[in-house]
């Protein structure tokens, strides 16, 4: 036992003393936040200021396009209840980057020759004289009448999708009520006819709990599988680089010579799940303290987060962690064992570890569906069962003999690998230059 | 020295795909004594070793350490130093001779002491928070040598204990060793350098081609060869010498002369006969060296092939 201690404190502190270990696990949340984060503010700030041309074959949308620069844009995406308040930086940079200028050109008839010298400007072969343009939206005159008519966007990205949804809207609005109103219902009558509901996800628990938000139950979803499997992964090839290291540097002599392989390969193994734990749980704190802080400002706006994010879930997370980090981490010890170089190891791994990741791949229809017979045989098949049992247990509630059997089974498949690989690691890790024959191979399991 | 019998080695086998690299070895080390596995390079010395500390498993035979008994404790009872260095190289040297020590069940309270003290000895005090790859081989040599000796095992195992090393440090380590039997410990060390293993064993094991073919205390197998042999020192041209009557073999060189004389030969007539014709500053009848009688066992085929104008060989 004092044995594996040995090897175990030796793993883990020759890991968290790294220079590298430091500073990725401070450094890390940072990353990922400027990772979500820049892109988001980049996008928000292209957006400033957005200026369309609207030519209206139909010449009668006028007004309803006199009305959108004055209007408050956040009000569609926020509902007037929960707006955040005004002053709030966010709301006012949201707001700044939803407003859009509109030249609105009415062009009776012949919209494609009106619509030409705005698209000329749209892509600049006017030579810059006037304003630049972000896209034009053009309205068929038949808008009113025909049920087949299309709207057409121009832009210079096709992917400007915020805007060509609310331009879309706006004009559908306006045509709506236009038709209605040739049916004798009055402007206002029509108004009220036409207000969209809007809709929120609601989660119930068998507690009967209510949480709120299902995309963001999505999102935790998916962090938290990744902060699941991203650390095994690392820590896994750590493991492999580290019995090819021993066996180049011929340590593997003396540690075999010292002690049963069992012993040497659980001290290794647990000394690196430490590690990862250890990262883990200084990114959790590091993101607590941060989400108490933004959570705390939130609290004081009056939003409960806790209503978005199930604490009971921890607890699993860490099951869960453990599990996938035994079951990834003694794939990764054979390799190693019998591989003579890390390259080696990572053309023998390479394709088992695609079959680890299929959960990782399906996450997105596991996250939609978790009670889905799909979900279910994969979280009940060991290899997958921590990353897609955990999702299962963030967005819903699997049955708990689900929950009992798959943590059963996965504890089984651990022992059983962990008993084999201790055998091969045994035959392997001293079979320098000559892989040892399948009879070898047995001998050992059996004796070793 | 003690008739104990500490480790017994019996009609163990191993092959490596095709190649039989040990074949029915048996032999036996007692308490309190050096023995050494002597043997040309690739004779089956480490792999006889690897499989007295566990690491290969015999495909035959039997090895015993400290009589039957548990093997798992067997282990924190001897002591390794292998033949290629094994040691972390990011590892500081203090910590690695630490968990060296720690993982043969000794623990860091106790063996701290004893480290600071071994290196100090090896002159290494000042390595001590070094990484190890900032040393050089000889001092890594040295580490490693620490590194077998800190849970105080009453077995030490040494292969190749002094390659590597500059003369100092060889002398140093060969005083240490002999320090070390004389507290009690037995050591098995390997070598194919005979000046040395004439210098520090009790007891010799003479494996060629995984076999052994000379075994016992060296004393004793060096006076089975009688006390046959001469050695001559000399000015003038010694090539008559092979040719002498009495002379079975000879290996004759530019000023000195090893003749190895037919039974019942007489030295005086050797003697005689060399007078006349060279200038002697040593005649000597000894018992042959221990390098004699290795090339005799296992080499004599291979240099007479590779280096005849050297070697004269007289057979009558």
């Amino acid at each position: 036992m004092s044995k594996i201690l040995a090897v175990f404190k030796r793993e883990y502190l020759e890991v968290v003393r790294k220079k590298s270990f430091i500073i990725m696990t401070l450094l890390l949340p940072f990353l990922m936040a400027a990772v979500m984060v820049i892109p988001a503010m980049l996008a928000m700030k292209g957006m400033e200021g957005k200026r369309v041309a609207v030519i209206d074959g139909t010449a009668r949308l006028g007004s309803a396009f006199a009305k959108v620069e004055g209007e408050d844009p956040t009000e569609e995406f926020f509902g007037s209840g929960e707006k955040p308040k005004p002053g709030a930086n966010a709301a006012e940079a949201a707001k700044r980057a939803f407003e859009m200028k509109i030249d609105y050109v009415a062009a009776p008839g012949d919209t494609k020759a009106a619509a030409q010298p705005y698209l000329d400007r749209l892509i600049g072969k006017d030579g810059g004289h006037a304003a630049k343009l972000d896209g034009v939206l053009v309205v068929p005159a038949d808008a009113f009448s025909n049920p087949d008519a299309k709207l057409l966007y121009y832009s210079r990205s096709a992917t400007d999708l915020i805007a060509q949804e609310r331009l879309g809207g706006i004009v559908n609005h306006a045509v709506s009520r236009g038709r209605l109103a040739a049916r004798g219902i009055d402007a206002a009558d029509a108004d009220r006819l036409l207000q969209r509901l809007r809709l929120e996800g609601v989660k119930i628990t068998k507690t009967g709990e209510e949480k709120k938000g299902g995309e963001l139950s999505f999102l935790v979803g998916f962090v938290f599988a990744a902060l699941l499997i991203f650390p095994n992964l690392i820590y896994g090839q750590e493991v492999m680089r580290g019995i090819v290291q021993e066996k180049t540097e011929r340590v593997v002599e003396i540690l075999i010579s010292s002690m049963p392989s069992m012993q040497l390969l659980s001290g290794k193994i647990l000394g690196l799940a430490a590690v990862g734990l250890t990262q883990v749980g200084v990114w959790m704190t590091m993101g607590g303290l941060m989400a108490l802080y933004t959570g705390g400002a939130a609290m004081l706006a009056g939003v409960n987060v806790f209503s978005y994010f199930n604490l009971g879930v921890l607890p699993w997370f860490f099951v869960f962690y453990l599990l996938g980090y035994l079951i990834y981490v003694c794939i990764y010890a054979i390799g190693g064992a019998i591989s003579n170089s890390e390259k080696e190891a990572q053309q023998v791994l390479g394709p088992l570890m695609m079959v680890a990741m299929i959960p990782w791949m399906l996450a997105f229809p596991i996250l939609q569906n978790p009670e889905s017979t799909l979900a279910t045989v994969l979280s009940l098949v060991p290899v997958f069962t921590p990353i897609t049992m955990f999702m299962r247990v963030i967005v819903s509630e699997p049955p708990a003999w689900q929950l009992a059997l798959s943590v059963a089974l996965a504890l089984g498949t651990i022992w059983a690998m962990f008993w084999m690989t201790a055998k091969i690691f045994r035959v392997g890790i001293l079979s320098y230059g000559k892989r040892p024959s399948l009879a070898e191979l047995v001998r050992w399991v059996r004796v070793a | 020295m003690s008739d104990e019998i500490l480790l017994k080695v019996e009609g163990v086998s191993k092959s490596f795909g095709p190649v039989r690299a040990v074949d029915e070895l048996s032999f036996a080390v007692r308490r309190g004594t050096i023995a050494g596995l002597l043997g040309r390079n690739g004779a089956g010395k480490t792999t006889t070793l690897r499989m007295i500390n566990g690491i290969f498993l015999p495909d035959a035979g039997a090895i015993e350490l400290f009589g039957a008994g548990d093997a798992a404790a067997a282990r924190d009872r001897v002591g390794y130093l292998p033949e290629e260095r094994g040691l972390y190289r990011k590892m500081k040297v203090i910590d690695q001779l630490l968990f060296l020590a720690e993982i043969k069940g000794c623990r860091p309270a106790e063996a701290r002491p004893r480290a600071e003290r071994w290196l100090e000895r090896f002159e290494l005090a000042d390595k001590k928070a070094a990484k190890l790859e900032a040393l050089s081989k000889g001092n890594q040599q040295k580490v490693q040598l620490i590194g077998a000796l800190l849970h105080q095992p009453e077995l030490l195992i040494l292969d190749e204990p002094t390659s590597g090393l500059d003369p100092v440090n060889a002398v140093l380590v060969r005083s240490i060793l002999k320090e070390l039997k004389a507290e009690g410990r037995t050591i098995l060390l390997s070598t194919h350098m005979m000046a040395e293993a004439e210098k520090l064993v009790d007891e010799i094991v003479l494996i060629h081609q995984g076999r052994a073919v000379l075994g016992g205390e060296l004393e004793e197998v060096r006076a089975s060869f009688g006390k046959n042999t001469v050695h001559l020192t000399f000015e003038g041209d010694g090539g008559f010498l092979a040719g002498l009557p009495e002379v079975a073999q000879a290996q004759v060189d530019t000023n000195v002369a090893e003749l190895r004389l037919a039974p019942g030969a007489d030295t005086q007539r050797v003697l005689a006969a060399a007078v006349p014709r060279l200038r002697l500053s040593r005649f000597e009848v000894a018992a042959p060296s221990l390098e004699e009688i290795f090339i005799d066992q296992v080499g004599a085929g291979t240099l007479a092939a590779v280096e005849a104008p050297r070697v004269v060989e007289a057979v009558r």
